[in-house]
């Protein structure tokens, strides 16, 4: 098949592969140590609006939200080249996960959405922060209480993904048995979705006492 | 365990009689001890309808050719104990390979092709001298080769995978460790370039989205997590300018 021939041979498969690996750790790491900034809350709100005002008056915040969004639009872009575009690819990947009842199809199943859904969830949540600029802990109490509901999805929806990319990532290139890294993966995840909680609750708090 | 009576939703279509539409056909049946799969197909075919069609040779795990859908997995028939599944048992034919009819899919075509594929044999430059001893191998390296080698050719791993369901020229986990096994062979010549050739793309290691349908749905459970995570790892490291030593071949 001529196509096939003239396109053959580069090492773009190769490329893509380790965009969405490096661009998918990248945000992993991202995601972690943002959950940990946010839940310094726990600890006081003065620890909080220090840590953002160091990252505000090093300009760390104005060059990593661009960043990171550039990153996860790539991310998007590239790690969305698996989900099967035609109806047909698409409903034969479902009858199959149905079909084999097999854990990691379905979470590989639900990784694809999950993703779709973090596309809309994090672009609402980013425009939310920079319109409320500057990030201090009684902005992100006020938007806490109004937008609870959404940060309570974003939480799951955004740790589903993060902690079973990473987990699918070094299943993919790792030299360790599955067993142990889905351990690891999980326990990291479940602490930051406590941390999360715990910090939504302490911001809710504050903003129903003042 | 015995006297259970077991109902069989059996996956019933003839590709040469397609004015017959797919159906399911119900047999019930009565459970012996140590019944196998294997065995209820026969017993069904000789004492109920001997139109069924399915396959095997061995009735032992060697020949790989009585895998099936076995309540939803991909398994070997021979070696699925009916006392090991609930009372109603629900059989297809594997997915992505040509049916021939009801249970019976065609799995040759496509092990064929996936030989020639990855050009299953030792490309060596040397001409064996019948006289002279063989060469001796490294026994971690001999044991390593078996590993791979161990694979039937059952097909399971390739019906289990999401991405060999949808993509046809999809290696699947069978070719990639198939290449494996020859890249560990000290006695094959071919260079990292060669077999990034045949695996360094979405048709072979970086098609694979790790999903583990494989590895979990392996009869002869050989290491396929590993097989695929080692294939692109080398694969990546030839793709990315790594040089690897030459290897002193003995
Ligand atoms: S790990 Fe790769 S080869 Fe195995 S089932 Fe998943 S996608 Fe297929
Ligand atoms: S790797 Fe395992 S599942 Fe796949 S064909 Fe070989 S024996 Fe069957
Ligand atoms: S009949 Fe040979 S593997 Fe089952």
């Amino acid at each position: 098949m001529l196509q096939r021939v003239l396109t053959k041979s580069n090492k773009s498969d190769l490329y893509l592969d380790l965009i969405e690996l490096a661009s998918g750790l990248l945000l992993v790491g991202f995601l972690w140590t943002h959950m940990l900034f946010v839940s310094t809350i726990l600890i006081s709100p003065e620890m909080f609006n220090t840590l953002s005002e160091f990252l505000d008056t090093y300009y760390l915040s104005y060059f990593a939200i661009p960043f990171i969004v550039v990153v996860a639009l790539l991310h998007f872009v590239i790690a969305g080249r698996r989900i099967p575009t035609r109806i047909q690819e698409q409903r034969i990947v479902w009858q199959h996960a149905k079909m084999l009842n097999h854990f990691d199809t379905w979470t590989w199943v639900f990784q694809a959405i999950t993703g779709m859904a973090i596309l809309v969830l994090a672009a609402i949540h980013v425009w939310l922060v920079v319109t409320g600029w500057p990030i201090n802990a009684m902005n992100s109490a006020d938007r806490m209480e109004a937008f609870w509901w959404f940060y309570l999805v974003l939480l799951f929806v955004g740790e589903y993904h993060a902690g079973f990319g990473i987990y699918r990532q070094f299943v993919k290139w790792g030299m360790f048995p599955r067993k142990p890294i889905g351990y690891v993966a999980k326990l990291i995840t479940v602490v930051i979705i406590v941390l999360g909680l715990a910090a939504m609750v302490a911001f809710v708090r504050l903003g129903g006492g003042a | 365990m015995a006297d259970r009576q077991l109902t069989f939703e059996i996956f019933r279509y003839n590709p040469l009689k397609p004015e017959v539409a797919p159906y399911m056909q119900t047999y019930k049946l009565a459970e012996t001890t140590g019944m196998t799969i294997f065995v209820a197909l026969n017993m069904i075919r000789e004492e109920q309808d001997p139109s069924l069609m399915f396959d095997f040779v061995c009735r032992a795990a060697i020949c790989g050719s009585c895998a099936m859908v076995i309540n939803g997995r991909p398994r070997l028939a021979c070696k699925t104990l009916t006392n090991t599944l609930p009372a109603k048992i629900k059989l297809f034919p594997l997915p992505v390979f040509k049916l021939v009819g009801d249970l019976a899919v065609d799995t040759g075509t496509w092990f064929r092709y996936l030989s020639e594929k990855t050009e299953s044999w030792v490309h060596t430059s040397k001409v064996p001298d019948p006289k002279v001893q063989e060469e001796r191998m490294d026994n971690a390296v001999a044991n390593q080769i078996y590993e791979a080698e161990r694979c039937i050719e059952c097909g399971c791993c390739i019906a289990g995978c999401a991405t060999a369901n949808i993509r046809d020229e999809f290696l699947g986990a069978a070719g990639i460790n198939r290449v494996a096994r020859f890249m560990v062979d000290p006695r094959d010549e071919r260079s990292p370039g060669e077999y990034f050739e045949i695996v360094g793309s979405e048709e072979g290691a970086f098609g694979c989205m790790g999903l583990m349908a494989c590895d979990d749905n392996c009869p002869m459970e050989l290491p396929l997590q590993m097989q695929l995570a080692f294939v692109r790892r080398k694969m990546a490291a030839y793709g990315l300018g790594y040089k690897e030593k030459k290897r002193i071949k003995p």
